[in-house]
């Protein structure tokens, strides 16, 4: 069953233009994508679509099969947790510690903090911030700010992830460190779209592309290498 | 109902400034109220108390020109009156008494302790509803040709006239000081809520339950109603208790009846609970709008 599929979808906000027009495509399961255009071509927007916080204007989105028009508000919840999402401007709780951000999708599928202490934990680790568990937003770095919302968005091994922009505020080498979390958990079966601007990561992991004009869409196919000769790939081998 | 017996999840900032602001509202809303609803329901009871004893009251006048009818009429009212059952006591008024109540209005000049003054008799009854008092105008009549009973009827029914000005005019003047409560509540709610309205998008994005969030409103904004409730509710008690230590020490006769009663106390103490209901309703209201609106 597909993750997801768009149909002749067209968005606009209030009584403005259509920043997306007569979007289709659709997202397979365990499929990675990048999402690319310029700055302004509705990146953002085509995301909100996906993590189910605006309804389009026009077009058909189905989720999982279930057409999102019609599925009851009560059942959205449920559909929201299935989504990981890496906001473009992070959306952190500003008065919560690291670990407490990044813990929260888990507390709220009910989840004891006692239980997942350690794991929340090593995730932290894992992006780099164990010297900043107990820190709170402000004092973090933009990038910092970056690998918590990114720890946030994958902690629950989401069905989708949705990343916006999450390696824009990291130096290369850890830009890289980051996108190798993305294509492992997308190994691990996570679907998983990356909207992004940096052509060197796209080049370099060569999924498939979604590109976004004047508000149109086109895919553009990857050009997958072997996952041997995959770099981050590699990078993982040799860890282990 | 199952989100009761988790764990916090205190996604709310602590305090914002709006936030802080609520209780203060809230507590000199109730401040006012507190003091109207005292005020109002002391009023009622010293009037209450005040009719009360003027209904367990009459007067016998006895108007006979001549001395020795009068001497006899009044006798003959005063044993009948002893005789019936429900009078407590009858009395007569001494002369003296009644030319000092009557001088005034004839002037020092005239000599008139020699005038047929009335004779007045005072009566007590057991309790105002004790006696009929058309019938024992009836046998007064009867007994005594000159007797003529005076119930306060003429007096009681201004009494009570007023009495019921005060009290539509202090219900008004409650109703209003509660809407504008009601409606400073519910202004300050969603002033405070309009700061949070970025922590209900997140969680509503990662997937939190409609109940969920709005059940940690709930708390922070019943906590801020019983806080800015209580807090004003004992600010004027302790305004109520100098007003009324100051005017017992002053010794007015009526106005001590004004000193607050244990059914005004206890409507008092009811107040907090209502404000604090009303706020949490507010949120919790404020709050679903607010979801209702997101996807
Ligand atoms: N809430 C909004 N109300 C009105 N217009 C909006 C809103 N959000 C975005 N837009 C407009 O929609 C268009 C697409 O915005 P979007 O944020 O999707 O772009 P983007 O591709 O993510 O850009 P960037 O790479 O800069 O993040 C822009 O022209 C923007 O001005
Ligand atoms: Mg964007």
């Amino acid at each position: 069953m597909l993750v997801f599929s768009f149909e002749n979808v067209g968005m606009r906000y209030g009584m403005g233009g259509e920043v997306l027009k007569d979007v289709s495509f659709s997202l397979e399961p365990g499929s990675l994508h990048f999402l690319t255009g310029h700055s302004g071509a509705g990146k953002s927007t085509l995301l909100k679509l996906l993590y189910l916080a605006k309804r389009p204007s026009r077009g058909l989105v189905n989720m999982f099969g279930q057409d999102i028009s019609s599925v009851n508000r009560k059942d959205l919840p449920r559909l929201r947790r299935k989504i990981g999402v890496v906001f473009q401007e992070f959306r952190l709780f500003e008065h919560l510690t690291t670990f407490e951000n990044v813990a929260l999708p888990l507390r709220l599928k009910g989840a004891r903090l006692a239980d997942i202490r350690e794991h929340v934990e090593e995730l932290i680790s894992w992006v780099g911030l164990e010297d900043r568990m107990q820190a709170k937003p402000p004092t973090l770095s933009g990038g910092e700010k970056q690998r918590v919302a990114i720890a946030r968005a994958v902690i629950n091994k989401p069905d989708l992830l949705l990343a916006d922009e999450p390696t824009g505020n990291v130096d290369p080498a850890l830009a890289q460190r980051l996108m190798h979390l993305f294509v492992e958990l997308n190994k691990q079966g996570t679907t998983t779209v990356i909207a992004t601007h940096d052509e060197g990561l796209v080049n370099q992991i060569g999924a498939p592309v979604l590109r976004l004009e004047k508000g149109e869409l086109r895919v553009l196919p990857g050009t997958e290498t072997p996952s041997t000769t995959n770099p981050y790939l590699r990078r993982k081998e040799d860890r282990t | 109902m199952k989100h009761l017996f988790r764990e916090r999840l205190d996604f709310l900032p602590k305090e914002g400034r709006t936030d802080a602001l609520l209780p203060w509202v809230i507590a000199v809303m109730m401040f006012l109220t507190c003091l109207s609803v005292a005020a109002t329901m002391s009023i009622q009871s010293g009037l209450a108390s005040w009719s009360q004893g003027l209904a367990a009251r009459i007067s016998v006048q006895i108007i006979q020109a001549d001395d020795a009818a009068r001497i006899r009429d009044s006798e003959a009212a005063l044993k009948m009156l002893r005789a019936t059952p429900g009078i407590a006591s009858a009395d007569e008024i001494d002369r003296e008494a009644i030319l000092d109540m009557i001088s005034p209005w004839l002037g020092n000049a005239a000599n008139i302790s020699g005038l047929p003054v009335p004779v007045l008799i005072d009566v007590k009854l057991d309790n105002p509803g004790s006696v009929d008092l058309d019938a024992l105008s009836i046998r007064l009549n009867a007994t005594a040709a000159g007797a003529k009973l005076d119930n306060h009827q003429a007096w009681m029914h201004r009494v009570l006239n007023f009495a019921g000005i005060v009290k539509w005019g202090a219900i008004g003047i409650i109703l209003m000081v509660l809407l504008s409560t009601v409606a400073i509540v519910i202004f300050g709610c969603r002033a405070g809520l309009a700061t949070h309205h970025e922590s209900i998008s997140i969680m509503h994005l990662m997937g939190a339950e409609d109940a969920l969030i709005a059940r940690e409103f709930d708390y922070r904004y019943l906590w801020h109603g019983l806080k800015g409730g209580l807090f004003g509710l004992f600010t004027a008690l302790m305004v109520l208790y100098g007003t009324v230590s100051l005017l017992q020490k002053m010794g007015q006769g009526l106005l001590s009846s004004l000193s607050p009663e244990s059914h005004v106390l206890a409507t008092l103490l009811l107040l907090p609970a209502i404000t604090a209901f009303i706020t949490m309703m507010t949120a919790r209201i404020t709050v679903r709008r607010a979801l209702l609106e997101m996807l």
